[in-house]
């Protein structure tokens, strides 16, 4: 592995700025490591070589709040907690659901194409993406959609960008359709041993009314609510009216009681807070110690999915936290040591076992020693040559975060 | 050669080449292409895969195509070649109940897939109005929308994965779910230009509990127009919001008796899908912004009849023109929804002038309007009328903040209108996803891009 150098920091205060200090990079063939927030950065390796970070966070404006069209716009550098404060104002918001989201900025959440707990409810966050404006590799601006809610003029490129780490463009503003605010929100929070496991999320799978997010949680301590029930719980988020949630609550606990579940806590005062608490744990890492894993899957499988990979890491003596999505399928499992000077050895039996059995599951929260040893990405998808041709005709000098994301793109 | 080859990998019955089969292949619902040379109709991903590959060989660019209901002539060939038809490919392949989801093949119908999965309480929510002919895989293409995509999203809101074939005959897969570039949203309104989709996941939902639909009149438009805007403002989504006007309402009860009234100036057709707990309340609220806006009819469809027969007329309402004149231009543009009455004023502005009458029936709650310019093709005059209104149609869309296609795409028709809405390095841009996915350009070729836009295509 070659050393990583201390990349000087560039933090842009205009969009001219920013072209420039990329159009120079390009030319004189200085790697750029393109961040926002950081907040996950643990994703993805080390960048082998970085000459210079160009930070975004100074763009910071929000530039247009349409709110009568349910449309806004807003510069890359914008927090996610930020914009949605701003467009709360008018009681909109919009639904991304990423980790750490005072700090993260909607480009680099965007660009990490983080997919929330909220989107079997109401989709993705790039499906919220109306338009966009990158700077290309060499500093070129280059804009696509609109401030329209439907738009199918020409190839979606705001689709090719968002999720592709930084590799093919950076993200200098984004428009958004905006969503109403729902009424009133509530947290159910309930014990869920193993035994009663997997009656009680078929039931929460097939409820009437769903939550707009649940997850299954062993393990966090105190990164997620519910911390008492140490041999697993159940958060389960409702948005709706007062009268919908008052339904939605009679029908899960008489559905979680049919599974076995007893005692349902509701939590309404800091529910947003609730789920804020458990997205950020999927990510919370314990610094030199502790490596956490995302697999995708379809919900059915996920919980089988994901006491297989705990199984695995329990094999190799490590604490295993825990949690899936209960809606989506999303498995998150944090494999952790008390002491770091046993932490090498063991995880690198275990990243092997579990490479083994998940080829797919990624990295999403590591320090960057052990990023450095280890492949972060996984498997790589079928359509790979295309990807990589895509990087090469974007990126030809691979400028922008080379080798950061899959396969080497 | 050519024929010879296809036949001997796909047999005779699939390989069509006798001019007058030919010859209804240079056509779709928009405009008339170059007669192919050959039409293949392959039963698997495999077949599909040798086509390409024998029409590569060959040097014939391909088109790929479904029920051809596009209206933009995106399914008509520019330059001939081999065309693919996916007539035989027509099934839903599995469907994952607890996962909610189902794998299909392109040539499946549109609506044959909600028929399908309706006895597990599912449906597929894009709607495109052709939905009874239009077919998955052309709504992959363009990308359709439909009324319900105001709450919904759009088609590429509902697609999982796909498995393509590419430019050299090459069979790969895409997923939402794959870590890597978002291909499959890149795919998805691609108008057949990057590659041939063979089978897709799609998304299922669940039948919403309670559908309400709603008509509210009134005698002036641009009340209509305040209203959707008052309810979008007011933060409410409807399953469906969609307006019909004055000119379009008399044809459209003439022949669907939807009970619309006749005498209105316009017409709101509200839909709200969800749970019983909450419709009172946004049938109240609904109802309020209504009346605020001058409604001067309010009705709530009563029953499951009512409501069919309601969506059945503005459903058809393309076909009901036919009691107007004998042909009609829809257009397809979009505009910031609060800016309604003036995209409606600039159609009447582009039209009236030019003696043609122009009706609208449209998605009014995603300001995505869809005026029907009506004329008789046989005259040439009104011929030159209807295209420059339809320009002028754009060019307001565009000068209000808004675009040049909503749901039907750019085809053949707007490829050079694109320029108005982006720069010479948008679409350079843009232009590099073509060279990565179909340097030779022979997919789809003379579509979405303008003229000149990538060396191939350079006059």
């Amino acid at each position: 592995m070659i050393a990583s150098t201390l990349p000087d920091k560039i933090v842009p205060k205009s969009l001219d700025a920013l072209r420039e200090t990329l159009e120079r990079c390009d030319r004189e063939g200085l790697k750029v490591s393109v961040e926002g927030g950081k907040t996950l950065s643990g994703m993805g390796p080390v960048l082998p070589r970085a000459d210079v970070a160009l930070i975004t966070t100074a763009l910071s404006a929000i530039l247009a709040h349409e709110y009568h069209d349910l449309t806004c716009s807003a510069q890359s550098g914008v927090r996610v907690a930020q914009l949605n404060a701003a467009l709360g104002e008018h009681g909109q918001f919009i639904p991304i659901d990423v980790p750490l989201r005072k700090k993260a900025t909607i480009g680099g959440s965007l660009a990490a194409g983080w997919p929330g707990p909220r989107r079997h409810m109401y989709g993705r966050a790039r499906d919220f993406v109306i338009g966009s404006q990158v700077a290309l590799a060499d500093g070129t601006l280059a804009n696509a959609g609109g401030m329209v809610v439907k738009n199918v003029s020409g190839y979606d490129m705001s689709k090719l960008y968002i999720g592709s780490f930084g590799t093919l463009a950076v993200f200098t503003q984004l428009n958004f359709k905006t969503l109403p605010l729902p009424k009133k929100r509530r947290a159910m929070i309930a014990p869920l041993p193993e035994a009663t496991r997997a009656r009680a999320i078929e039931r929460i799978a097939s409820l009437v009314v769903p939550p707009a997010a649940a997850f299954c949680v062993e393990g966090f301590g105190k990164n997620v609510d519910g911390a008492d029930d140490i041999d697993g719980r159940v958060l389960l988020y409702f948005e709706g009216t007062e009268e919908l949630l008052e339904r939605a609550t009679l029908d899960t606990r008489s559905a979680l009681g049919k599974a076995g579940v007893p005692e349902t806590t509701i939590v309404d005062t800091g529910a947003a807070e609730s789920l804020d608490r458990t997205i950020d744990a999927c990510i919370a890492n314990k610094r030199g110690r502790s490596i956490t894993y995302r697999l995708f899957g379809s919900p059915g499988t996920a919980q089988e999915r994901a006491e297989r990979m705990r199984d695995a890491c329990n094999r190799h003596e490590l604490f295993t936290d825990v949690l899936f999505d209960v809606m989506n399928g999303d498995v998150f499992v944090r494999a952790s040591e008390r002491d770091a000077s046993h932490f090498g050895a063991k995880i690198e039996a275990c990243h092997a076992d579990l490479r083994e059995l998940e080829p797919r599951c990624t990295i999403v929260a590591c320090d960057s020693v052990a990023r450095a040893s280890f492949e972060a990405w996984g498997a790589v998808p079928p359509a790979i040559e295309k990807m990589r041709a895509m990087k090469a005709r974007f990126d030809p000098h691979g400028t922008l975060n080379p080798g950061r994301f899959i396969g080497g793109i | 050669m050519l024929k010879q080859r296809l036949i001997d990998a796909l047999g005779a019955d699939a390989v069509k080449t006798e001019p007058e089969d030919l010859a209804v292949y240079a056509f779709d619902a928009y405009s008339q292409g170059v007669v192919p040379a050959a039409v293949v109709l392959p039963a698997n991903t495999r077949e599909v895969a040798a086509a390409v590959k024998i029409a590569k060989d060959c040097g014939e660019p391909i088109v790929a195509r479904g029920a051809g209901t596009g209206l933009c002539g995106g399914a008509a060939p520019a330059r001939g070649g081999v065309v693919f038809s996916f007539a035989r490919m027509n099934r839903v392949l599995e469907v994952d109940v607890r996962n909610r989801r189902a794998r299909v093949q392109p040539g499946l119908i549109n609506l044959d897939l909600s028929k399908h999965v309706a006895a597990s309480g599912l449906f597929y929510a894009p709607d495109p109005s052709s939905q009874k002919v239009s077919t998955i895989g052309g709504n992959i293409g363009t990308n359709a929308g439909g009324p319900h995509c105001l709450s919904y999203g759009t088609t590429v809101n509902h697609i999982l994965e796909l498995e393509i074939v590419d430019e050299n005959g090459d069979v790969t897969t895409t997923s939402v779910d794959d870590i890597g570039y978002d291909l499959t949203g890149l795919l998805v309104g691609s108008e057949g230009t990057l590659a041939i989709v063979c089978s897709a996941w799609v998304r299922l939902l669940r039948q919403p509990e309670t559908v309400r639909v709603w008509l509210a009149a009134f005698d002036d438009i641009n009340a209509a127009s305040a209203a959707v805007t008052g309810i979008i403002g007011a933060g409410i989504i409807p399953t469906a919001l969609e307006m019909l006007d004055r000119v379009m309402l008399p044809p459209i009860e003439a022949a669907f008796h939807a009970g619309y009234p006749t005498d209105a100036a316009a017409v709101l057709l509200i839909e709200s899908a969800g749970f019983e707990d909450e419709m009172n309340l946004h049938e109240n609220e609904i109802r309020r912004v209504m009346k605020e806006n001058g409604a001067t009819t309010w009705r709530a469809a009563k029953s499951q009849a009512e409501r069919d027969a309601l969506w059945a007329g503005r459903k058809g309402a393309l076909g009901a023109t036919g009691r107007l004149a004998p042909n009609y231009y829809i257009q397809d543009v979009v505009v910031p929804r609060t800016k309604l009455p003036q995209a409606l004023k600039a159609v009447e502005d582009a039209c009236a002038p030019q003696g043609i009458i122009a009706g609208n029936v449209f998605h009014a709650g995603d300001g995505n309007l869809h005026p029907l310019l009506l004329y008789d093709r046989g005259d040439p005059k009104q011929v030159a009328a209807v295209i420059e209104a339809g320009n002028e149609i754009l060019k307001a869309a565009v000068d209000l903040g808004g675009t040049i296609s909503g749901e039907h795409g750019i085809g053949s028709e707007k490829r050079d209108t694109l320029r108005r809405i982006f720069s010479t390095d948008d679409l350079a841009t843009m232009s590099r996803v073509r060279e990565v996915f179909d340097p030779r350009r022979s997919l789809n070729p003379e579509k979405i891009f303008p003229a000149g836009v990538g060396c191939a295509e350079v006059a």
